[in-house]
């Protein structure tokens, strides 16, 4: 009886100290007071307001918009050959070729980030946006050849074989055949992409310029110099949207066994 | 069939594989020449020998190693029991515990961290806490701390601790515990005895991911750390953006790179199972 209490109380803590401060965020942005002070005195909704009239924040919000869903189609799109190839290939290089397609995932953000910067925009006079669009689906394709080599590892090879000896090629075959049975792991690759590069800051760092920044680095931006709730109600609206989505995920796909 | 196959292999790899390369392996062996480049174009030491041997990146990188234990035997030792607690509850009710797991990972990382603003700001719960029972008078100054950098940390990365010993726990049957319990064994003596040793593969995974993503992490050292507890990531925003100096940048990055690549090589080599 003693250890399933201390079981109960560990649980209790983890969950208290991971999604906790998240409700004191909620709490704070509907303050009035135009510094954020805990507990919040008096209610107003004037933050939510302001995240809508400042322009910086639906500027940046478009730009991190357009960057994830480009660069996570982009990422698919190369990424599902490459899982295709390591799930139903066997080739002698195929260690390396897991190495290259993780590495993106292992080394620092930060770094990959000062690498473009260095070699495409300052040398390669590059645009910024083609930077961010290029680094983003970098990081990206780890997540995609992963999602989608799991989904693949879970369909039996066989039905496929089976189109391709009734006479399908194998290209019809995968559109036909493959493709629609691993509907839930590549649509779970697209939304694990998607919030990944819509929540990026490392890559994105040292990648933004006048005019062009991303929502997550706008708001670092907005909290060196201004301490109002606005940073509070842009965070509700953002977790609020997240547990929307992460539910949702979660319910139609089972998302969690693919993070 | 077989011929077939091997003639598209390459078209399977051939775009993404160009990706990478051109957009990834190309600029860092670039910063990576760079960085041994001395005068003249002749290849040297000289940038990591100068740089290694400056106090503040001394200080710098030693503070990050440490954050990054730190942060990994903590999140060990709360997720351990936690784990545990979730492994063994019943369907249903795991999964909503899970997707409550996953939800941090999922949130932007600057809503995240801006939570620890309000609990430990000037006017954050905390100093009005302690204020209104009299404790303190004048606001202590809790934020720009290592200690904020800590826990600011340990929240971002407790979930991968979780989600990895979770999935190691799963696999271990139940039967093999109640044998224990039934031949006398008290349950802390099952738990480890069993539990542990036999999702050693789990937290050997977890924390290697847990110290990686740490001494790598930006955001939360710099909203929680600022200038006044630099890690290596903000470190090499500071040369970059602040003083503009590309060789310092280099040699930091390099560094950072080489920590993580090693750490991600040597987790494959010991446990091929797992990665």
């Amino acid at each position: 009886m003693k250890e399933s209490r201390f079981l109960l109380f560990s649980l209790v803590f983890l969950y208290v100290f991971l999604i906790g401060p998240f409700f004191l965020i909620f709490l704070t942005s509907f303050g009035s007071e135009s510094i954020m002070t805990f507990p919040p005195k008096g209610f107003s909704l004037r933050w939510f307001a302001k995240v809508f009239t400042v322009r910086m924040f639906l500027d940046s919000f478009w730009i991190s918009l357009w960057i994830g869903i480009l660069s996570t189609l982009t990422a698919l799109i190369l990424g599902v050959p490459v899982a295709y190839a390591l799930v139903r290939h066997s080739f002698p290089a195929k260690g390396v070729v897991e190495v290259v397609f993780s590495s993106p995932a292992v080394v620092p953000g930060i770094v990959i980030g000062f690498a473009l910067l260095r070699f495409f925009i300052l040398m390669g006079n590059f645009p910024l946006v083609t930077g961010l669009f290029l680094g983003h689906t970098v990081i990206l394709l780890p997540y995609t050849v992963r999602v989608v080599s799991a989904a693949l590892r879970n369909f039996d090879p066989s039905v496929e074989e089976a189109a391709v000896s009734l006479g399908a090629s194998p290209f019809r075959a995968f559109f036909l055949v493959v493709l629609p049975n691993i509907r839930a792991g590549v649509i779970a690759a697209f939304i694990l992409a998607f919030i990944t590069s819509f929540n990026n800051v490392p890559i994105s760092l040292l990648l933004t310029g006048p005019g062009i920044a991303t929502l997550p680095i706008q708001m670092l931006i907005y909290m060196e110099y201004y301490f109002d709730p606005t940073i509070a109600a842009l965070s509700t609206l953002l977790i609020l949207l997240t547990i929307l989505i992460v539910q949702g995920a979660e319910k139609a796909l089972g998302i969690s066994q693919y993070v | 069939m077989e011929l077939s196959r091997r003639r598209t292999l390459p078209l399977l790899l051939l775009p993404g594989t160009l990706c990478v390369g051109g957009f990834f392996v190309l600029p860092l062996a670039f910063i990576l020449r760079e960085s041994f480049l001395g005068e003249g174009g002749r290849m040297t030491l000289s940038l990591y020998v100068q740089y290694i041997q400056d106090p503040k990146f001394y200080r710098v990188f030693l503070r990050t190693l440490k954050f990054g234990l730190l942060v990994t035997l903590l999140s060990a030792l709360i997720s351990y029991p936690a784990s545990y607690a979730i492994a063994r509850t019943e369907r249903g009710k795991k999964s909503i515990l899970m997707s409550i797991v996953i939800l941090p990972l999922m949130t932007s990382p600057v809503a995240r961290t801006y939570a620890w603003i309000v609990i430990l700001g000037r006017f954050g719960l905390i100093n009005q806490t302690a204020r209104a029972l009299g404790v303190i008078q004048e606001p202590l100054r809790l934020l720009y701390t290592e200690g904020a950098v800590v826990v600011g940390l340990l929240q971002l990365f407790l979930p991968l601790m979780v989600l990895n010993l979770v999935s190691a726990m799963e696999n271990i049957p139940p039967e093999i515990e109640e044998a224990a319990q039934s031949l006398g064994a008290p349950r802390w003596v099952s738990f480890l005895k069993i539990i542990v040793p036999l999702s050693a593969d789990g937290l050997v995974m977890g924390s290697v991911l847990v110290f990686t993503g740490s001494i790598t992490a930006y955001v939360t050292p710099a909203i929680l750390g600022g200038t006044k507890v630099l890690t290596l990531a903000t470190l090499l925003q500071q040369e970059t953006v602040v003083f503009m100096n590309w060789g310092n940048a280099t040699v930091i990055s390099v560094v950072m790179t080489g920590m993580a690549l090693l750490l991600y090589l040597l987790l494959r080599k010991t446990r091929p199972k797992i990665s």
